[in-house]
């Protein structure tokens, strides 16, 4: 099984949320299971010791949904509820992939590739 | 995916969410690119985002540049007067300062490279002065960290705008009055907040720690509502002042559409509804005058007037976001609502509400404020605020005392103990200040909640009384003119 390796920007002040840092390098596995009830014990890394067996679970690719629920678990280092609320990002918090909204690819549903940019854009300080 | 029904008995029961755009993913101008944004259902291509934003900030703002919008727009703008953009440090008035540097600075100087002839007149800047003002707040809120040098290093990046750095003490400041204002206008009062009448005396002598009367002031608010609201009224007066002081005619904010919902319903919410158009956009008039004033000079006189305009009032917070992010504009401003361990007021939960109404009904948020700027309120004027410097609805105060339970002066005096000493001072001079405010100050100023609020400062104590900003003196004492008088009465003149 592979894994896929993502740079994800963080702006607007949402950068304080992880770690101060508004460049990250995330790796997560290519294909992750359908039931999300299963993303908590499943690993980042796929080949690591004890991994569950994936030919068991149904799989799909990895989307924006399973990188949100991966940057909460392994992430986020303060105030989970600023960033996520209802499985999703917060009202106020914009998300861009490759440069582009990603409202035009399903927004959770919206599948990654390799080397994929995504960037969050905090809106919370309006005036 | 959103549920109509239940997922685990029914295969069919999850619907597939709709698309947040309305046809394809190419860009619904040029029709040719892939789309990088969707905004309220349409989809636009990186370019033509860009100029539809200029687009939208030129329509928003050149219409109301001249006194007297007439005669064709782009070729003859001139001012009155200079320009302030109020900075926050936030994305709409970091989106506004590079829209306006752009549209103002840098074209200008690109069509003299390009064309020569550096005297014809279509090379004149718009503005002569293009002024950048911050009010930093840190002192007033705990937890905030001090960002002037930020916004200045921020602002320096702009060529051909100057910086005017405030705090909001400033607005306790008889030294900050009196460099506008001189000598003669510069009185203090303080106000007795006991009763809901206001009794208010003059100070004497003047107040010389203005951060401690700030925090005086915002200690004996009643709520945590009140204090946000107080210090976003201080910091309105604060730039208007500092237009008139830079002969300004424009001053500049950078609402942004979401922005503009937020504050028209927050305003409402907080008895502000009288002043509903004054919110979108305002013409602001100084009562008082510098000492430098010639009365008699016709062109000095029109340039007292500051226009306020909301150029991004058709740009939402989300356009903003994404022209912030393209243009790699830094935002140096922090969240302004609230601090640590304040509750939660009127402002901050209309804006959670509206942001998240705007995530699931994008095209509401312009439906607000549509709708609210085709109200307009009953009633008639009665005068200027003194606090917040805005249109007072005539009758508040009986109307209220009709409909509440009301604490008045003799009823506190005969239970109270002894006022301080300044405002015991000169009992033939107290005002009540209720009658000089509107619907949405005087509830600022006496509405208390059940519960009161935590402490703002640890150090500082809650007082029966406390003073006021430097402009509400010198507004209630000022001598009436006698063309004023004479217009004021002209109806009833008989001529000779």
């Amino acid at each position: 099984m592979a894994t896929i390796t993502l740079s994800v920007n963080f702006s607007g002040g949402l950068e304080t949320l992880f770690a101060n840092r508004t460049a990250h390098t995330v790796s997560i596995p290519a294909r992750v299971p359908v039931d999300a009830a299963l993303w908590d014990t499943w690993p980042a890394a796929p080949e690591s010791a004890g991994a569950p067996d994936a030919d068991a679970v149904t799989m799909k690719p990895a989307d924006m949904a399973y990188l949100l629920h991966h940057l909460r678990t392994r992430v986020l280092t303060a105030r989970p509820e600023l960033f996520l609320e209802h499985g999703t990002v917060r009202p106020g918090i914009l998300a861009l992939i490759n440069d582009a909204d990603w409202e035009l690819e399903g927004e959770g549903a919206a599948l990654l590739h390799d080397e994929d940019e995504v960037v969050f854009i905090s809106t919370l300080h309006g005036g | 995916m959103s549920s109509c029904g239940n997922p685990s008995t029914e295969s069919d029961a999850l619907m597939s969410r709709r698309p947040k755009f309305d046809k394809s993913k190419h860009c619904v101008k040029c029709k040719v690119a892939l789309g990088n944004i969707v905004i309220r259902h349409a989809v636009y291509c990186k370019e033509c985002f860009f100029s539809l934003v200029a687009f939208k900030f030129r329509r928003a703002l050149e219409p109301f540049v001249n006194a007297k919008p007439d005669g064709p727009r782009r070729t003859a703008l001139k001012p009155a007067g200079n320009l302030l953009l109020g900075f926050s440090g936030g994305l709409g008035s970091t989106v506004l300062l590079d829209l306006v540097h752009r549209s103002y600075i840098a074209n200008r100087k690109d069509e003299l490279r390009r064309d020569g002839g550096k005297d014809h007149p279509r090379h004149d800047k718009v503005w002569k002065r293009v002024i950048v003002c911050y009010v930093e707040l840190c002192d007033a809120l705990p937890g905030r960290k001090d960002k002037i040098s930020e916004v200045a290093e921020a602002v320096a990046q702009y060529e051909g705008v100057e910086f005017v750095p405030l705090r909001v003490q400033d607005a306790f400041d008889p030294l900050w009055w009196r460099c506008i204002y001189g000598e003669d206008a510069v009185s203090q009062l303080r106000i007795n907040l006991e009763n809901d009448e206001l009794t208010s005396m003059l100070t004497n002598p003047l107040s010389t720690n203005p951060l401690e009367s700030l925090r005086s002031y915002l200690s004996s608010l009643p709520t945590s509502t009140a204090v946000c609201s107080a210090l976003h009224a201080l910091t309105r007066v604060l730039l208007l002042h500092t237009a008139a002081e830079t002969d300004s005619s424009h001053l500049l904010l950078g609402t942004s559409l979401t922005s503009l919902a937020i504050s028209l319903i927050r305003g409402i919410g907080q008895g502000a509804g009288f002043n509903i158009e004054q919110e979108i956009q305002e013409e602001w008039l100084s009562d008082i005058r510098p000492p430098n004033f010639d009365s008699n000079d016709r062109a000095n006189e029109n340039q007292k007037g500051v226009r306020v305009i909301r150029p991004l009032r058709d740009v939402g917070l989300k356009e903003c976001a994404f022209w912030a992010w393209w243009e790699k504009l830094r935002i140096v401003g922090e969240d302004r609502t609230g601090w640590p361990d304040s509750r939660q007021e009127i402002g901050g939960l209309t804006k959670d509400f509206i942001m998240g109404l705007e995530k699931d009904y994008p095209s509401t948020v312009s439906t607000i404020v549509r709708t609210c700027a085709k109200l307009s309120p009953r009633g008639e004027v009665s005068g200027k605020c003194v606090l917040c410097e805005r249109p007072a609805q005539e009758g508040v105060q009986e109307w209220k005392s009709r409909i509440s339970v009301r604490t008045t002066a003799q009823s506190v005096d005969a239970t109270a103990p002894p006022l301080p000493a300044p405002l015991q001072a000169d009992n033939a001079s107290a005002t009540r200040l209720a009658s000089h405010l509107c619907y949405a100050c005087h509830t600022t100023l006496t509405s208390r909640s059940a519960r009161p609020p935590p402490p703002l400062y640890l150090s500082a104590t809650k007082t029966s009384s406390t003073t006021l900003p430097v402009w509400v003196a010198p507004r209630i004492m000022r001598k009436v003119g006698e063309d004023e008088m004479r217009a004021t009465v002209q109806e009833f003149l008989i001529e000779e």
